[in-house]
Order: C-alpha cells, then sequence, then structure tokens
C-alpha cells in the first residue's frame, strides 16, 4: 500500500511529482490524439483520392492482362490493388456502424464514388468474398465497380501506420521534468527550513536553558508560527519562574525559624523530647532542600563545569558514609575525569547511595570506561523497585511504597533532582531490577581526558 | 548526625572562652545564639547589620566573628573582605544553602569556615569551638603572610578556594579531613610528622568534628594523590616514626 512520506518536503515532492507526471501523460494523450486525428484524416482523404485515381486509371485499361499488370503496380504496403472479374467484398455483407461511418467519408470526401456500388467491409466482420481469410485478416477491403461489371479490389491495413513513439519528445520532458523537481525541491527545502528550526526548538525547549527566541522568517504561515512559539516559551517561562521565585522564596524564608527552633529546643530540658523535635526540625530541612534543589532543577546557580576526578568525589562521599558506619563500597577504576559541577555531582550521588541505604542494608559502587563514556553502576540489596513503577520513580513527587519500606522521609524529590543533574551533565541514567536481589543504577557521563 | 554528637559536646569545656561578634538581621536568632553561646562561657556582642558591625569592631576587640551573608546594606561578604585585609581574626558565614558554599567560604570573602541554615547548634558550636582553637594554635606559631596557593611535583593546592588540582588539571575533591591534613603535610613537607604530631596539627584545622584514626585518613588522601604511575608516593611511611611528605613545595601569594 502506498504510504504517504511523512515530511512536507517529501508529501510536496510527492504531489509535485504526481501532478507532473499526470500533466506528462495527458498532455502527451492529447497530444497524440491530436496527431492520430490529422493522420487518420489525411489517410482518409489519400484513400479516397487513390481509389478515385486507382479506379480511373484501371478504367482506362482495356487488356485485362494490362489492367492486372496496373492493378499490381499501383499496389503499395499501405493499398493493395487487385483487379478481378468479382468483387471482394461480398454483395450481401451487412454493413457495420465502422464501415458506414469510412463509407460516408469517404463519400464526402470524393461525391463521385458515393454514387457508384461501392462495396466497403471489414474482411474480420465476415465482409471478404472470395480469396484466402488469412492474406486478408485486419484488413479494410473496398471493392469499386468499373462499366464492365469487373472490380478493383482494395485491401488496406486497418491499424494505422505503426506508430514510433516519439523518444526525443519523452526524453525532453523528462529533463525538464527532473529539472522542475529539482528546483521544487531545494525551494522547499529552504521553505520548510524554519519549519525544521521550530520544531527542533520546540523539542529541545528547556525552563533551564535560556535559549534565544528563534528567528521569525520564511512564509507567512511559519514567520506566525515561530513568532506564536517565541511568544509561548517566554509566557512559560514567565509563568514558572514566578511561582518558582515565590516558592523559592517561601522555602528560603522557612529556614530562620527553623534554626530558631533549633536553638530553642537546646534550652528545652527533655532531651528525649528534644531529639524528636529534632529529628522533625531535620525532615523539614530536608524537604526545604529538596524543593529549592528540585526549583532550580538540580542546577547549583553558582555552580561551575570543570574539570573534575569523579571518582575522588565518589570516595569522598563513600568515605563519609562509612564513617558513618553505613555498609558502602567504592570498586573499579582509580580515576576518571569529566566536566561537572562538584556541588550538584555531590548532590546526585548523594541522593543515589542514600536511597540504596534506606531501601536496602548495603551500596556498591563500581566505575568503569569505555571510549567516550565513564559508567557507574550503584547496586543495592534492598527490594528493588515494582517493574510498573521503575518508569515513573523519577518523575517528581514520586515515592514508590514497598513492603520491606521503612518510614522513609522525603517528598519524592531526590530521583527527580539526580535525573536533572546527571542530564544536564549530558550524562544518561538508568533504573533496572537486578536479577536476584536489589536495584541497580546505570550512570553514563562523557569522559574527558 | 545528631545522635553521634555526644554528650560531652553538651558540657562546658576548658578553653570554651573568648569574645565573639554575632552580626545577623533576625533579632530572635541573634538572641538564640548569644543565649546559646554565653551558655558555654563565651562573652557574645551581637549587632544587627553592617554598619553597626563596623562599629562595633572598632570599638572592641573580639576572638571570633560571626557573619550572616544575607545583610541589609553591607553584605556579610563585603565585611568579611574588609576584615580580612587588615586582620587575621576568624570568620564564620552563616549562608543559605542556595548560596554558593565555595564562594561564601574563602574565595570572596577569605572566611574561615561557614554554616548553613538551617543549622545544627551543636555541630554549630563544634565548629566554633575547632576554630577558636586553630586561631590560638596559629598565633602562636604566629604566620605572617598567608599564602594562597602551594605547589608540589604538578599539583596544585588553592588555600583560598580549598582545592586541590592533579597535574591533568582536574579538581580532585578532598574531605574537610582529608584537606586539613593535607594542608599540615604541605606546610610541613620533608619533614618527618609523628603521629601525634599529625594528629594535633591536623586536629587543630579540623571542623570536622567526626575524627578518623590518622592512618585511614592518611590512605584515603594516598588514593586520591597517586595518579598514573604507582610508585610516585608523596606520602612516605617513615617506619616506626610516622609520615613524611616527601616533595619539594613552593608557596605563592599572588
Amino acid at each position: 500500500m502506498f504510504r504517504m512520506p511523512q515530511t512536507v518536503l517529501g508529501r510536496a515532492g510527492t504531489v509535485l511529482l504526481g501532478a507532473l507526471m499526470a500533466l506528462v501523460i495527458i498532455g502527451y494523450w492529447a497530444f497524440r490524439q491530436g496527431i492520430e486525428d490529422v493522420a487518420v484524416s489525411l489517410r482518409e482523404r489519400t484513400l479516397a483520392e487513390r481509389l478515385v485515381s486507382i479506379q480511373r486509371t484501371i478504367q482506362s485499361i482495356e487488356s485485362e492482362d494490362e489492367r492486372d499488370r496496373t492493378a499490381h503496380g499501383l499496389s503499395s504496403t499501405s493499398l493493395e490493388v487487385h483487379w478481378s472479374k468479382v468483387s471482394l467484398v461480398l454483395g450481401n455483407a451487412s454493413p457495420t456502424t465502422e464501415s458506414t461511418a469510412i463509407e460516408n467519408r469517404i463519400g464526402e470526401l470524393q461525391p463521385d464514388l458515393k454514387k457508384q456500388r461501392m462495396r466497403i467491409g471489414f474482411a474480420d466482420d465476415g465482409a471478404l468474398g472470395t480469396g484466402p481469410t488469412q492474406a486478408y485478416a485486419h484488413m479494410l477491403l473496398i471493392s469499386l465497380p468499373l462499366n464492365d461489371g469487373s472490380w478493383v479490389n482494395f485491401a488496406t491495413p486497418t491499424v494505422g501506420t505503426t506508430y514510433h513513439l516519439p523518444y526525443h519528445i519523452l526524453l525532453t520532458t523528462l529533463v525538464v521534468g527532473c529539472g522542475i523537481a529539482l528546483v521544487a525541491m531545494v525551494l522547499l527545502h529552504r521553505v520548510t527550513q524554519p519549519l525544521r528550526v521550530l520544531a527542533t526548538a520546540a523539542e529541545r525547549f528547556d525552563l533551564n536553558s535560556m535559549d534565544k527566541p528563534i528567528a521569525e522568517h520564511g512564509p507567512l504561515e511559519v514567520r506566525r508560527a515561530a513568532h506564536s512559539f517565541n511568544m509561548m516559551s517566554h509566557r512559560i517561562r514567565t509563568l514558572v519562574s514566578e511561582r518558582t521565585q515565590a516558592l523559592a522564596a517561601v522555602s528560603h524564608d522557612l529556614r530562620t525559624p527553623i534554626t530558631r527552633l533549633r536553638l530553642r529546643t537546646e534550652l528545652m530540658d527533655d532531651p528525649e523530647l528534644r531529639a524528636l523535635i529534632d529529628q522533625d526540625l531535620g525532615d523539614m530541612t530536608a524537604m526545604i532542600d529538596a524543593t529549592l534543589d528540585y526549583l532550580s532543577a538540580g542546577a547549583n546557580p553558582h555552580g561551575e563545569f570543570r574539570k573534575i576526578d569523579i571518582v575522588a568525589l565518589l570516595s569522598t562521599i563513600v568515605n563519609a558514609e562509612t564513617d558513618l558506619g553505613r555498609n558502602v563500597e567504592l570498586v573499579g577504576l582509580p580515576h576518571a575525569l569529566i566536566v561537572g559541577d562538584v556541588v550538584s555531582l555531590k548532590r546526585a550521588f548523594s541522593n543515589l547511595i542514600e536511597n540504596a541505604l534506606k531501601f536496602g542494608t548495603s551500596a556498591r559502587l563500581s566505575v568503569c570506561e569505555s571510549e567516550k563514556m565513564v559508567q557507574i553502576v550503584i547496586a543495592d540489596d534492598g527490594p528493588g523497585i515494582p517493574a510498573t513503577d521503575i518508569e515513573r520513580v523519577m518523575e517528581p513527587f514520586v515515592r514508590v511504597e514497598t513492603s520491606r519500606n521503612r518510614s522513609t522521609g522525603g517528598v519524592g524529590l531526590g530521583l527527580t533532582i539526580t535525573r536533572s543533574i546527571i542530564l544536564s551533565h549530558g550524562g544518561s541514567i538508568i533504573l533496572k531490577n537486578a536479577e536476584k536481589q536489589g536495584l541497580n543504577v546505570f550512570i553514563d557521563m562523557p569522559i574527558t581526558r | 548526625m545528631d545522635e553521634l554528637l555526644s554528650d560531652p559536646a553538651q558540657e562546658r569545656r576548658r578553653d570554651d572562652y573568648g569574645h565573639i561578634l554575632l552580626v545577623d538581621d533576625d533579632a530572635q536568632l541573634r538572641l538564640l545564639v548569644a543565649r546559646f553561646l554565653e551558655r558555654y562561657g563565651f562573652i557574645v556582642t551581637s549587632v544587627q547589620d553592617g554598619t553597626s558591625a563596623r562599629e562595633t569592631l572598632e570599638r572592641g576587640t573580639f576572638d571570633l566573628v560571626i557573619l550572616d551573608v544575607m545583610l541589609p546594606g553591607i553584605t556579610g561578604i563585603d565585611i568579611c573582605r574588609e576584615l580580612r585585609a587588615t586582620s587575621n581574626l576568624p570568620i564564620i558565614m552563616l549562608t543559605a544553602r542556595s548560596d554558593d558554599v565555595t564562594r561564601v567560604a574563602g574565595l570572596e570573602g577569605g572566611a574561615d569556615d561557614y554554616v548553613t541554615k538551617p543549622f545544627n547548634p551543636r555541630e554549630f558550636l563544634a565548629r566554633v569551638r575547632s576554630l577558636l582553637r586553630r586561631a590560638r594554635l596559629n598565633t602562636r606559631t604566629s604566620r605572617e603572610t598567608q599564602p594562597n596557593r602551594a605547589t608540589f611535583g604538578q599539583w596544585s593546592l588553592d588555600f583560598l578556594r580549598r582545592e586541590l588540582i592533579s597535574p591533568q588539571g582536574a579538581l580532585i575533591d578532598l574531605s574537610t579531613g582529608e584537606y586539613d591534613l593535607l594542608v599540615v603535610f604541605v606546610e610541613h613537607a620533608n619533614k618527618v610528622l609523628s603521629r601525634d604530631a599529625l594528629m594535633e596539627l591536623a586536629k587543630a584545622r579540623m571542623s570536622d568534628p567526626f575524627d578518623r584514626t590518622i592512618d585511614v585518613q592518611i590512605s584515603r588522601l594516598r588514593k586520591k594523590l597517586e595518579l598514573n604511575d604507582e610508585r610516585e608516593q608523596f606520602i612516605k611511611t617513615v617506619r616506626g616514626t610516622g609520615y613524611m611528605f616527601a616533595m619539594p613545595v613552593t608557596f605563592e601569594s599572588a
């Protein structure tokens, strides 16, 4: 089945090619029709004239032998002429519409012939009176009477002279057609360029990167689309940034009251109660931090991208966890250089290690490299993530509750933040359940040397 | 973290003395911090903005300044910079987490330490104590010019940004403990340091309240310092005595 091409260029090209082909075919058909009409009328006229002249010539000859010879002499490939005592065409052959049409036409052209007892018929219609059927197949037969009762018999092929395809015309048409198609394609490509730019801009649209507005040029519709896109992205940015600022301001301002509360608890006499309040305040702080991280999409506002040793960074985190008595190990490459921001990367990997330890009892980090990437795998021995949830755990505010889940603080932003950070470093992050038990997190980041 | 801070931190210590200037625009917070520190025997003078901080600093003598970064008018960073130009007075900055910690910690302001709000009071106390101890030790050993950077081999250690840069130009992340230990080594290059001496020197520097044994710290530091050549070892073990940083060090103040 024919499938329409997907691109504007493809579709326009298809339509154009179709139209061109239709034009060529119809034009050619009309041209041939015209030529044929001319050819047919010319042939009929020639035929009628020849009928008359041959009849007169033979009429004027007395000798029977001479008549026969002359008839032969006047024959040509397109018109066989015989003289005979009998008519080639049956006298009682029923006229067909075609034979009648030819008869009338000839009659019109040569009114003399009309007055005679001209017999016209097609051999194929059974009009052949005498002679071998085979020889006269597909022939138009005409018999004209002479004064003495003998006949001049004509036979002419019904099919027109073999018509050769005019190759030069075909070639010219083809070349011109290809030329038009080529020029049209180039023009179309240029016209659709702004559309592609628009599509790319829409695909890459990212709240965190302040892309320049896309250029508004090209055809009117495309210009309008580009303009609307620019307006829309501006509105989205403004809207999001206003909300973000409001939320960030609130989160930020909560720090001072929480600090005050922490200091106030120091004045309390009940150590148990103080510990509980401290824990709550710790949770609140974590939530505020997570929210602020999420709002800044994990990007550190003053962060700078520079060459860093990712293994050194990971070992700082791992060592700190080890010091707290947690079961974390780091294996693999001793060094691997990437370009990144230390503060946000620390946040990303701390989140992942914290998660591994929250849901399991141990975390194992391994670092290896390929030609272009550093791969860091963080494996835990926890329950993993149900297959149905594995896709959405990195969405904001999604928390996976599993049977073995302890009371886990947080608002479900850790993985979202981590993902934003990894993506902003040109990396990728994939979660996979391990074959036996636990979750494996695969992080790939571009290596630098 | 909280539960790991043992109870002794709650008690007043022998060296918990000194005059602290606290600059913060939140009146309640000023009051609470002052009350908290006074409980341990510190004398606290608190002011609300940069202008009064300047005046107070001119009039009195202080052992430590606690500065909020976000102050109305003159910012904490401004005061810190002014103060650094004339004295070595220890400074702790109070920051919000969204402020770039490294920027506040030293690069621009030259502060000695930073604490992010909302801070844990006991952790805050530990930092105050550690900084005071360090400052007192430093006045005894009296370091006149403060270098900004030390280079050894193709490595460089930036004191302002507290960063170690490898020969490949890559930033090698160090924990506070590792950084402090490396600074001690660099400052005492080509001298054999006993475990006790290292402990004493590093402890004075360390703001990290969780001390690891020196051996663990050194093995971690070695791991981060070794690149390419396994034999290239800066920190040599001197059998029976201790460790030595066997590498010529150049200090720069530029």
